[in-house]
């Protein structure tokens, strides 16, 4: 009687300890699955770091007409819309 | 399971998670720039801006009499729905709902080819590389080639050299492949690109449709890669884009998500290496090609009022400026390094009365042609002072 009462004291104390480990195996797939999200995010972020210092560097080092701060060289054939006839109403007439 | 075995899980999962502490530890460590700065963790929405903005760059700023229309091209007794400039000699052809293509030299805004066309419902145009040629299509479903130095007919109307006949449904948007004039890719409403043998008038490839993957609704816009003609982008009513090689019919090399509604307009960055698109979700987004990344939103909030569409966008020669025509007839200039809208020529000195359909940059990047439901075309460009560095 004394053996089997302990017996089931040991069998609930095991059950216990086993829900105990099981709820501290959930937690760390949890946090392993969050931990593995964030890399992915990271390696993303790196990716698309090298992407876009490729493009500062490609959109700077290029010479626009349409900056008012730019590379050089310029081209005076970029001002041809402002030579010439200024006129903003052009060839007026309807097609029939 | 035993307590035992239970054990060993536990301890195996300690280890595992330590294991991605460190790998985590490490990763961020790297992740600088060459300069030393650290990166924030911006969301990727906002990325190309976060990062422009933590080297130091400020945004483009224009004075107000910087970008000015410099030309009206009036003519069109319609909506102007497309244009197109040719690579060289600052030519342009436009479609409209007068059902008519014109052909206008836009520095002396004069026409020399005003086209009637067999079907009034035009929706694209396109000129050809050489710039002898034009190109339309629309709701007939075909897709029709005009030789610009062929005889007119008794009715003086211009006929037509070739039709390209094939599509099940409306052609969206038609564009020549560079360097010459024999191919052309077209997208439609029946849900598929087509890569067609002007010479011989037939479909050389079909891109996506009920035999093989690709866009599952219309296909509204494609836009070829201007230094690898082999690589063309289309964008979709199922909100997607996607990147094809014309050598591989049977499936998109890869699917760009991310917009929440139709995207109707999208054009290849200046160097090929990205693309930028248009929706009906009102925003703009910027993509990388290589890797698939979403690098940059473009959208402005507007309080409780509704979302205007966009119908169309261009990149300045640079890249710097990303131009956005609206349903409400705004048209954004945005600092595409900073996300910033830093001028609206919808509400400047004679912008248009109505909604930008179609905008285009003339080939040497000095100009942009604006066409608008108001049946104006007009041409903008810089007159104010410039800075070199």
């Amino acid at each position: 009687m004394q053996s089997g009462r302990s017996q089931s004291m040991v069998g609930r104390i095991d059950t216990r300890g086993k829900h105990r480990i099981q709820a501290e195996l959930k937690r760390l797939d949890q946090e392993a699955r969050f931990l593995e999200e964030e890399l992915e995010h990271l390696e993303k972020m790196e990716k698309a770091s090298t992407a876009c210092k490729e493009m500062l560097s490609k959109v700077e080092s290029t010479p626009d007409p349409l900056l008012p701060i730019t590379n050089g060289p310029l081209n005076l054939t970029w001002d041809r819309w402002f030579e010439g006839p200024q006129e903003s109403q052009g060839c007026k007439c309807w097609i029939l | 399971m035993s307590v035992a075995e239970l054990k060993e899980r536990h301890a195996a999962a300690i280890e595992a998670v330590n294991d991605l502490r460190e790998r985590l530890k490490q990763r961020r460590q790297q992740l600088l720039d060459a300069d030393g700065h650290k990166l924030h963790s911006f969301s990727l929405l906002y990325y190309l801006a976060g990062y422009a903005r933590s080297l130091g760059r400020s945004q483009v700023t224009f004075g107000p009499t910087d970008l000015v229309c410099c030309r009206t091209l009036q003519g069109h007794t319609g909506k102007v729905y497309s244009l197109d400039w040719t690579p060289e000699r600052d030519r342009i052809v436009s479609a409209s709902q007068d059902g008519r293509l014109i052909v206008w030299n836009a520095q002396t805004s004069q026409k020399t080819h005003a086209i009637k066309l067999p079907c009034a419902w035009v929706m694209t145009c396109a000129f050809s590389p050489t710039g002898q040629s034009v190109a339309c299509g629309g709701l007939d479903g075909m897709c029709s080639i005009f030789n610009l130095n062929s005889a007119t007919d008794r009715d003086g109307n211009l006929p037509v050299s070739v039709t390209l006949n094939g599509h099940k449904g409306y052609v969206s948007c038609c564009q020549y492949v560079p360097d010459e004039d024999i191919h052309i890719i077209t997208s439609s409403g029946d849900q598929t690109c087509v890569l067609w043998d002007i010479t011989t008038g037939l479909r050389t490839t079909v891109f996506g449709g009920e035999f093989q993957s690709g866009h599952t609704a219309d296909v509204l816009s494609v836009s070829i890669n201007g230094t690898n003609s082999r690589v063309f982008v289309s964008g979709s009513c199922d909100g997607t884009a996607r990147l094809w090689d014309t050598r591989v019919a049977s499936r998109a090399m890869r699917t760009f998500q991310g917009h929440e509604g139709d995207v109707n307009t999208l054009k290849f960055f200046p160097d090929g290496n990205r693309f930028g698109t248009g929706s009906d979700d009102g925003t703009c987004r910027l993509f990388d090609i290589r890797n698939g990344h979403q690098l940059q939103v473009y959208y402005q909030q507007h309080g409780d009022k509704e979302v205007p569409l966009v119908t169309s966008i261009a990149f300045s020669i640079s890249g710097r400026l990303l131009f956005a025509g609206y349903s409400n007839g705004d048209c954004y200039v945005w600092d595409t390094l900073l996300a910033r809208v830093v001028l609206n020529l919808g509400s400047v000195k004679n912008s248009h009365e109505n909604r930008i359909s179609c905008l285009g940059l003339s080939a040497d990047g000095s100009s942009l042609c604006t066409g608008s439901w108001d049946t104006n075309l007009k041409i903008w460009a810089f007159g104010g002072h410039r800075k070199v560095i």
